[in-house]
């Protein structure tokens, strides 16, 4: 554990494995007896929870397929909501316009990703910060488009993808929404990564200039990978767009960025589901904590210096603890 | 015209004194301190408390000191102890740091702006062009010329400065040849800080004190960073005057969209050049 980097924290075989459908049913089941059962507010909690749990996924999915850490996810996500509400202002039909808006957000990233596919490590971070902070820049000035700091509100018509408008915005409905489209990408990333091109992906982040060599063009693939996380991002913010029906600056902000990479963290990325734990915890740490302290910020702080330093698999981390030891592998999960 | 210039100038000096102390911490450590902007924050408003009751100089003294503590022990505690990690690792835990700073300052002065006056001795203006100009802006430059040049003067003509740049080629190597590697970091990363510091406080008259104003500099350092090629004395100079003026005639002409300009010629050269300016192949 000691020299245990945050590349080598994002190795695991890339197969569907029955203990992540485990946990992922787990996690079903606790939230469902929570719908039954749980107050208006810890519902709501739980359907935003879930809504940024999708772009926690994203910044993790970047993470543990090609090591980038990014601390500009906001950047698509703010598309995906400014899109959403641009749509509805302009009277673009919503199934059609919603679409579109994630095939721009990928074109866009692709066409990003071929520029910044080429730095690695700190530098990509570095340029990912710059770059989420164009975007907030960018969306609180075009004041003619954006309404800049005002935002824009978003009005869901009557009916949308076959469900009533209203169902995205009450907790319970949109709770049940997210959570289905999470899973559902959750298992589309379990399937990339056991897919052709998903071990292609995991050889670049080991090896791009082998997998040069053998002839396969790595730049394409990057960018593509990059495009990826970001689209999924872009889901997370349509979500977000339909639920809170209204989006301001505020969400393409750099700390929003922050927040979704700790999230990230958090939850390691031993397996897939890690962020989405991890930004379960985040929110509902965050909800317990605004009543006993007002210092947030610096709790965070400490804590992703904490995992980082002392946890770099997050909850996942110790899930694979957990199992090694249940399943009588204790030596050999602990010693790696 | 002149007037504009001048502004980017002052602009572009403050930039490249907050870019030359991440570079000089990037060359010994190979990791960016996500921290710089505030630290750059706590030296402003450090220097801010100590100077409305004792004055502007102590002001600037004070700021640097507490930086430097701040910067040795960021050394100390944080890059010593993950040298043999993933950089991204320390680089994440900068930014935890980040955090609990941002937390300290808002915590201790709120989240009000607040303006300072500069020193009664700089304050007023002259005529540059038949256009009056503040005097202050003029110590900015001055003030961050000082700066930089001395630290070029240290890095190249002195034992300790030589040492500096051999660490920062090959710390092995160095450390074989009998540089003391272990003394240097604390000794940059702790001016690399203060830099950081002494730029808040000298900046502080010019634009205002808010609980943004760090992450919005280590954005702009940032930039001139990816510009200029990370790790270059040399580039982050270029693209810091470069910035400067690009953002001094860019409010004045096309004020709506100036602040996308930076960030905009950060995608140029990336297309173009993706090292940077003068930098390293990354």
């Amino acid at each position: 554990m000691a020299n245990q980097t945050l590349a080598h924290s994002f190795r695991e075989s890339p197969i569907l494995r029955p203990s992540g459908l485990i946990v992922l049913a787990i996690l079903t089941a606790t939230v469902a007896i929570l719908t039954v059962t749980g107050s208006r507010i810890t519902l709501s909690l739980l359907a935003q929870a879930t809504i940024i749990s999708i772009l926690a996924l994203s910044v993790g999915f970047l993470a543990r397929t090609a090591d980038l850490i990014s601390f500009g996810h906001a950047a698509p996500f703010g598309l995906g909501a400014y899109g959403t509400a641009l749509v509805f202002q302009h009277g673009i039909p919503a199934e059609v316009g919603i679409w579109l808006v994630l095939v721009a957000v990928f074109a866009l990233f692709f066409l990003i990703g071929l520029v910044v596919g080429k730095l690695n490590g700190i530098a990509f971070s570095m340029l990912t910060l710059a770059l989420g902070q164009f975007f907030f820049v960018a969306i609180s000035k075009l004041r003619a488009i954006t309404s800049g700091a005002d935002g824009l509100t978003v009005s869901l018509p009557r009916s949308l993808f076959g469900l009533p408008g209203r169902t995205y915005q009450t907790p319970d409905g949109m709770f049940i929404i997210a959570a289905v489209i999470l899973a559902a990408l959750v298992i589309l990333i379990y399937l990339f990564e056991a897919s052709r091109t998903g071990r292609l992906a995991i050889g670049v982040r080991e090896n791009e200039e082998r997998v040069l060599f053998l002839g396969y063009r790595t730049k394409i693939l990057k960018a593509a990978v990059f495009a990826t996380s970001a689209t999924i991002a872009g889901v997370s913010g349509v979500l977000f767009a339909l639920y809170q029906g209204f989006v301001s600056p505020e969400i393409v902000h750099w700390s929003f960025s922050g927040n979704a990479l700790i999230m990230a963290i958090l939850g390691g990325s031993l397996a897939v589901w890690g962020p989405v734990a991890g930004a379960l915890v985040f929110f509902f740490l965050r909800e317990w904590l605004s009543d006993l302290t007002e210092h947030w910020l610096a709790v965070l702080g400490v804590i992703l210096i904490a995992v980082t330093v002392a946890w770099p698999g997050g909850m996942t981390g110790v899930a694979k603890v957990l199992r090694a030891r249940i399943s009588g592998r204790g030596r050999k999960g602990g010693g790696k | 015209m002149i007037i504009n210039a001048l502004n980017g100038l002052v602009y572009g000096s403050l930039l490249f004194v907050l870019a030359s102390g991440l570079v000089l911490v990037y060359g010994l450590r190979r990791v960016v301190n996500f921290a710089h902007g505030a630290f750059y924050m706590l030296g402003a408003y450090i220097g801010y408390s100590v100077a409305i009751h004792a004055g502007f100089l102590p002001g600037i003294v004070v700021a640097a000191a507490a930086l430097i503590a701040v910067g040795v022990a960021l050394d100390l505690v944080v890059f010593r102890k993950l040298a043999d990690r993933d950089p991204l690792v320390t680089v994440l835990v900068t930014f935890g740091v980040m955090l609990i700073l941002e937390d300290f300052v808002r915590t201790v002065w709120g989240t009000g702006n607040y303006a300072i006056d500069p020193p009664a001795l700089l304050s007023g203006v002259v005529q540059i062009a038949g256009a009056p100009f503040p005097i202050y802006r003029l110590f900015i430059v001055l003030a961050s010329a000082v700066m930089a040049g001395g630290m070029v003067i240290w890095l190249r003509y002195s034992r300790s400065g030589l040492w500096v740049r051999a660490a920062s080629h090959s710390p092995v190597v160095a450390a074989m040849c009998g540089v003391r590697t272990n003394v240097l970091g604390p000794l940059v990363v702790g001016l690399g800080a203060a830099f950081a510091g002494v730029a808040g406080i000298v900046a502080a008259p010019f634009l205002s004190l808010n609980p943004s104003m760090g992450a919005e500099i280590l954005v702009m350092s940032f930039v001139v960073s990816v510009i200029g090629g990370l790790g270059s004395f040399g580039g982050a100079f270029i693209s810091a005057m470069i910035l400067g003026q690009v953002q001094a005639f860019g409010v004045v002409y096309l004020p709506e969209i100036a602040a996308l300009f930076p960030f905009l010629l950060m995608a140029l050269v990336l297309v173009v050049r993706p090292q940077g300016i003068l930098g390293n192949k990354v």
